[in-house]
């Protein structure tokens, strides 16, 4: 009786073992890329929004601050979507006929909504929270990215965990003072362009963490005049570099001992020390965004 | 401690396992699953046989574990015997692997699935104060027929998603209780009313407005005759005042206030003995020696004051530096938790705590009078005569509100006659504005009805079809009546009768005003737009006045302006109350002028010894029925019983077995002419020949959750006798009911050689109480002996930290820890609903119990001790104990269950894959495991009420609880902001926030100042099963019970 197999059918056999192994691999090595791909994760991804609006023209061109809009960053988890009145204020006035526009008008005129379409939407079992990130020292651009480079709002960064984790595993990294908390082109100091930064002499526990440190971009040791130089620029200054510095502004009184920081790297040990960030122990603990 | 018998409630826990496994000998089975098997039931005279054998303490939970019966083991080894059903389908080799390859495969995809796009509608104009994501809080009040409690509601972006305890106010400084934690729920029910209906048809507010003026007008003419109004008890000031201007106009229409729960006997005492209708109110943090005759007053708010009262009382027991504490005695017609704290309780039947009252005021007060009780209840009255003779001044006698008006009389002699008044008991105006005896009235409105006097009958807020008495025959009275107008939240079952039906408002959502059991005033302000445009009785009623359409807003105002323009200006102190909650300085001044001394003896003699009595009472949980459609109440254990989504024909075991009765047999009551069918359930200490009926379920048209649990109690009640009577008979069906106890679900199986005895029998809770000290109490004497003994003897070791094999966990900051006082739980159940609302737990349903799936974090653990007849018993609140050394941590395959760097055991849902390894590793059975998709994500309402800082779990997810971590996570962040640390008693847990009686104390163990590092550092603070080496985070406060040496037993 004739064989059913002839020879060559054990290299077949062989092969298909081999290929039946790569196919698992490939297909954990896919899934594995899909779930961080910007199709899963919607990084990068423009959605279709009532109304094209641009970041870039409202915040690089017409110098809007963050908080404009976005007015309970520092109150409450929710850095706020603008109620139409918001767009309003201006919109009366200026485009009043823009055809882009008109889902405003309408808005207004109707009393309903403007349904946007979220673009940074976390998993419902996570509980983040605006308030304690900006008033610690972590800048809207360290998670939302350029955000005044960006003509339609995108997500910069993945959101998932690991994203989340490695800055709460390293806090150090993305501090930093919190007057630089709405600076979109901020840093982090380095040789070339070192920070300055003093702790205040009535410095306790109980003070708002925004009112412990006071940090400078030009060294205080050359004059007084070259800090009122830069309060004065604040008017002018709309790109980023010259938005507020400190809370305190004005009041620094000169006897404050500067520390100069060339790096991230140190001036994120000082802050993390002077605003009391938790240690990564107790930042990456699962409770501390699920519950 | 004595060498006594101890057990705990896991008695019915057992007794219902085994009956739902093998009490299948009945014919007609009104059962949800039958039982392939059949098997004797227990039979009482196998327990009491067993019971004698025992000596030594025991502590038992049920019958069953008590008489360690085989069957009972078998029954065991199955751990839900009723859900073995769902595995017998015959699943083949091939189907399971299909089965598992198809979940596999959807495990895979579910990885990998993309989020849906989320909208986000912004406000048009946003509100000015509001800030997304922060909660605000306001003041209101829920107006209750015993009292208002002032309630301070947590509302998160203008929907109210908490009620607590208004912690401002001076009546109940921040408690609540089960009730009015589940009237959130209430407000958000799917099934409440959504329209006006006319016969039927839905219809607009303007047609009745139209078709009720038109009425008023024509009527007129003859001062308003064949108006009536019934109304559930006024609770409003205003609604008075709108009344009695009515009545100017209208002097022939009547109003007719019922509830089927009054305070009948506590009026007509009043009425008796001062000539008015006065409220007595009790002074608890002034007495050391406490009567109660049938005064459940630690139970729930069903009885007046009940926050106040369970807080003074407590605060006398927390022996914090001082070794003095109250003593409370109670005489109790039925098992209540006031009796079961008392040091020193009687069971009498309600009718023979008459004469015993009687008795007691006859040796105090009046003098000479002859008692002819049992010789037990002879030497309790003796010696309670006694203690309170030797405390003039700092006792006091509290008297059941369903007791009878001689039980009050006696209970006002004797405190005048002991100098009481005025320091213990003061006597006030009425909370409630319009006092009336109901029932009577009741009577003689249908009286009218029936004789065809009554042309339009407009029912506020009540639900008579239901609620009246069995023999006033409502719904046919009601026939006779042109036309019926039913405002009610719900179309219940008088509003199956009436021509037109009013959508009724929340007091979430309208205006009113009400007063607390001090007489402090509260305005109820709306939370949130009426959900479905309600309205209230103060618009039916304003309709009625020359300005009709004066909101209730504004008549509310009207009432309180004179009140609040006396210092200052108007606007300014409206808005202070509007925030405060509550009009300071509104407390009843006491009133002057001593009662006569009624005593009204002889009157209501006790039935005969071996009548059959008939007791009703409120439920604990549905009360009158009202809360009937309450999922959260429905499933919530009853204190005693641990009974849920029923009521029961309670008795004692004696007359149980008189009678020839099994439990779960369904017994026919038949009383004046009226015939119901009643499941009954042996209770410990019940008094004999006495059956216990509450009110308010039998439902038939509550609603989706509320409909058809249990029976109707009002239909064998007699409005010549509501409260109890004798002469009931009783028949046996011959049919057996389901009752869904929660108390049995946790049972050791651990073979001898894993340190259990291989009998099944033994429950956590119950067997092992005493040897593995799980319950520990003194006496006073003893504890002041030796303050240290919770701590010496068998099983109440500490073993040393470093005794584990793991290495021990650092806690550098914080370490969050709880104390509970057994001394101060008084067993109300308050903690669990709002732990229900703080967390989103799920309602499961009546099955879903009886099979164990209950998904309360939080349970009430009883254990009773000694004799079936007069148990003592113990309440242990327990939860998620946040061991330090956690069982359940080490065998999670998945790091779903995990240690917090500050000692949270901290569950991450999104992790679970639901092995149960946990919950079986537990060994304080605290897991809660949702077996099928119980939490509701449809239902529309539902989604407001969810608290937005939990999840909401899904399917095959553990749970347990988180000590909160949602709010320890929000007071961090407001810290961590501040740069500072977290202050002592900035984070509340649910329980503890509920608790009336400062039972649970949350905060850092780390903190040497924090008070619940004293109370952990008190020499009576233990943990359970601490011998384990788990290193529980919770520890308990040892009880310590003041007894009178008289009557303890030898």
């Amino acid at each position: 009786m004739a064989q059913i197999f002839d020879r060559s059918s054990n290299a077949l056999a062989r092969m298909s073992l081999v290929l039946t192994g790569l196919i698992v691999i490939a297909l954990g090595v896919t899934l594995n890329e899909l779930q961080r791909s910007p199709w899963v994760t919607r990084q990068g991804q423009r959605a279709d929004q009532p109304v094209p609006f641009s970041h870039k023209h409202h915040v690089q061109g017409l110098g809007l601050q963050c908080q404009y809009c976005h007015t309970s960053v520092e109150k409450s988890s929710y850095a706020g979507i603008p109620p139409t009145k918001t767009c309003m204020n201006c919109h009366a006035q200026i485009w009043t006929n823009a055809n882009l526009l008109e889902p405003v008008r309408h808005s207004w005129e109707t009393n309903e909504s403007l349904v946007w379409t979220k673009v940074h939407d976390l998993p419902d079992y996570v509980y983040f929270s605006h308030e304690i990130h900006v008033s610690k020292g972590i800048g809207c651009s360290s998670c939302h990215g350029r955000v005044d480079e960006m003509p339609i709002m995108y997500e910069q960064n993945t959101l998932q965990m690991e994203w989340c984790l490695n800055c709460h595993r390293n806090p150090e990294k993305n501090l930093r003072p919190t007057g630089e908390i709405y600076n979109m082109a901020w840093t982090g100091p380095s040789e070339l362009k070192p920070e300055w930064c003093a702790v205040k002499k009535n410095s306790q526990a109980g003070v708002p963490t925004a009112q412990d440190v006071t940090c400078t971009a030009t060294d205080p040791a050359s004059s007084g005049g070259a800090q009122l130089a830069s309060m004065q620029m604040l008017p002018v200054g709309l790109h980023g570099q010259a938005t507020a510095r400190d809370a305190g502004g004005m009041a620094v009184p000169a006897t404050l001992h500067y520390e100069k920081f060339n790096s991230q790297e140190e001036l994120g040990k000082f802050l993390a020390g002077q605003y009391h960030i938790r240690t990564p122990r107790d930042l990456s603990s699962c409770e501390v965004c699920h519950r | 401690m004595s060498d006594k018998q101890l057990y705990t409630s896991a008695e019915d826990e057992r007794r219902d396992q085994e009956m739902s496994t093998n009490g299948a000998g009945g014919d007609g089975l009104v059962r949800l699953a039958a039982q392939p098997e059949k098997k004797e039931g227990l039979t009482l005279e196998e327990v009491r046989g067993k019971l004698n054998g025992k000596t030594g303490k025991k502590y038992w939970r049920s019958l069953e574990e008590l008489s360690d019966k085989p069957g009972f083991g078998e029954m065991l080894a199955r751990e839900f015997p009723q859900q073995a059903s769902e595995w017998i389908d015959p699943v083949s080799r091939r189907g399971f692997l299909k089965l598992a390859g198809a979940s596999l495969a959807l495990a895979g995809l579910a990885g990998c699935t993309k989020q849906p796009d989320e909208p986000i509608y912004p406000y048009v104009k946003a509100p000015e104060d509001l800030l997304l994501g922060k909660p605000m809080y306001f003041a209101t009040a829920f107006p209750f027929p015993t009292g208002a409690v002032p309630v301070l509601v947590k509302s998160d972006a203008f929907r109210p998603v908490k009620v607590d305890g208004n912690p401002e106010h001076p009546y109940n400084q921040g408690s609540s209780d089960a009730l009015t934690q589940g009237t959130l729920l209430d407000l958000y029910d799917p099934d409440r009313s959504q329209h006006v209906i006319y016969r039927g048809e839905t219809r607009t507010w303007a047609a009745f407005q139209a078709a009720w003026r038109s009425t008023l007008a024509s009527k007129k003419a003859s001062s308003g005759a064949g108006i009536y109004l019934l109304s559930g008890t006024v609770t409003s000031p205003t609604l008075a005042a709108q009344w009695k201007k009515a009545q100017a106009t209208f002097p022939n229409a009547k109003l007719v206030q019922y509830d089927a729960v009054n305070r009948d006997s506590a009026y007509a005492a009043s009425k008796a003995a001062f000539g008015d209708y006065q409220d007595a109110q009790y002074k608890l943090d002034a007495a050391d020696v406490i009567l109660s005759l049938d005064a459940d007053f630690l139970s729930s708010a069903v009885h007046p004051g009940f926050h106040r009262l369970a807080k003074d009382y407590a605060n006398k027991r927390r022996l914090d530096g001082t070794t003095e504490m109250n003593r409370l005695y109670s005489v109790e017609s039925r098992t209540t938790t006031t009796g079961l704290k008392a040091e020193h309780r009687l069971a009498l039947r309600a009718s023979d705590i008459v004469p015993f009252a009687a008795a007691l005021a006859g040796t105090l007060a009046t003098g000479g009078a002859s008692y002819s009780g049992s010789d037990d209840a002879k030497k309790f009255l003796a010696a309670v005569a006694k203690d309170l003779k030797a405390n003039t001044g700092k006792c006091v006698v509290i008297p059941g509100e369903q007791q009878s008006p001689q039980v009050h009389l006696a209970a006002i002699a004797i405190n005048e006659a002991l100098g009481n008044v005025g320091k213990t008991v003061v006597y006030t105006e009425t909370v409630n504005p319009l006092p009336s005896i109901q029932t009577d009235d009741l009577k003689s409105l249908v009286a009218d009805m029936n004789a065809g006097k009554v042309e339009w009958l407009v029912v506020l807020n009540s639900n008579p079809v239901y609620a009246a008495p069995g023999d006033l025959k409502f719904d046919e009275a009601a026939g006779k009546v042109k036309t019926i107008v039913h405002l009610g939240s719900h179309v219940d079952e008088t509003a199956q009768l009436a021509h037109w039906h009013l959508n009724g408002a929340h007091y979430l959502e309208s205006w009113s005003d009400a007063r607390a059991y001090d007489g402090t005033v509260s305005i109820v302000q709306p939370m949130i737009d009426p959900l479905y445009g309600g309205h209230t009785a103060h618009e039916i009623v304003q309709a009625m006045l020359d300005n009709p359409d004066l909101s209730a807003y504004e008549t509310v105002r009207d009432t309180w302006k004179q009140q609040l323009s006396g210092k200052g200006d108007f606007e300014f102190n409206w808005r202070k109350t509007l925030h405060d909650g509550f009009i300071a300085g509104t407390a009843f001044q006491p009133k002057g002028g001593a009662g006569k001394a009624a005593t009204g003896s002889g009157q209501n003699l006790p039935a005969q010894s071996d009548a059959l009595e008939i007791v009703f009472r409120a439920d604990y949980n549905v009360y009158d029925g009202r809360f009937a459609n309450i999922g959260w109440l429905q499933e919530l254990p009853q204190p005693v019983t641990n009974l849920s989504w029923d009521n029961a024909a309670q008795l004692s075991y004696g007359t149980l077995a008189k009678l020839g009765l099994a439990e779960h047999d369904v017994v026919e009551i038949s009383a004046n002419g009226q015939k119901v069918l009643a499941p009954v359930l042996a209770v410990p200490g019940h008094p004999d020949n006495s059956i216990t009926l509450t009110l308010g379920q039998g439902r038939s048209h509550a609603g989706r959750v509320g409909s058809g649990h249990g029976f109707n109690a009002n239909a064998v009640r007699s409005s010549a006798s509501p409260l109890f009577f004798a002469g009931a008979s009783l028949r046996k069906t011959g049919d057996t009911y389901e009752f869904a106890v929660t108390k049995s679900h946790y049972t050791d199986h651990r073979a001898v050689f894993a340190g259990g005895d291989g009998s099944g029998t033994h429950s956590i809770e119950g067997n092992e109480a005493i040897d593995r000290a799980i319950v520990r109490y003194a006496t006073l004497e003893e504890f002041k002996q030796n303050p240290n003994f919770a701590h010496e003897g068998e099983g109440k070791e500490d073993p040393e930290a470093d005794e584990s094999m793991f290495p021990a966990w650092r806690y550098d900051q914080n370490a969050w820890g709880m104390s509970i006082d057994m001394n101060a739980c008084v067993g109300c159940n308050a903690c669990i609903v709002s732990c229900y609302a703080e967390n989103n737990i799920a309602v499961v349903g009546k099955h879903q119990v009886q099979i164990g799936r209950n998904m309360q974090w939080l349970r009430i653990d009883t254990y009773f001790e000694g004799d079936l007849a007069a148990p003592r018993a113990h309440f242990q609140p327990m939860t998620c104990q946040h061991c330090e050394n956690a069982p359940c941590e080490q065998v999670c395959p998945v790091g779903a269950t995990v240690h917090t760097p500050e000692g949270l055991n901290t569950m991450v849902y999104n992790r679970c894959v639901g092995t149960r390894y946990c919950s079986n590793n537990c060994p304080y059975k605290v897991r809660r495991f949702n077996f099928l998709l119980f939490s509701d994500y449809e239902t529309e309402s539902l989604k407001f009420m969810h608290n937005p800082d939990v999840t909401v779990r899904s399917r095959g997810v553990m749970e347990k609880c988180s000590y909160c971590v949602q709010r320890i996570n929000g007071a961090k962040i407001e810290a961590d902001k501040e740069n500072r640390e977290i202050r002592d008693g900035e984070i509340v847990t649910a329980c503890q926030q509920a608790c009336p009686t400062n039972a649970i104390i949350f905060g850092n163990i780390n903190d040497r100042g924090s008070k619940v590092r004293k109370l952990k550092e008190q020499s009576r603070t233990y943990g359970v099963l601490a011998d384990n080496n788990t290193r529980p985070r919770t520890t308990y406060v040892a009880e310590v019970l003041n007894l009178n040496p008289e009557l303890a037993e030898a």
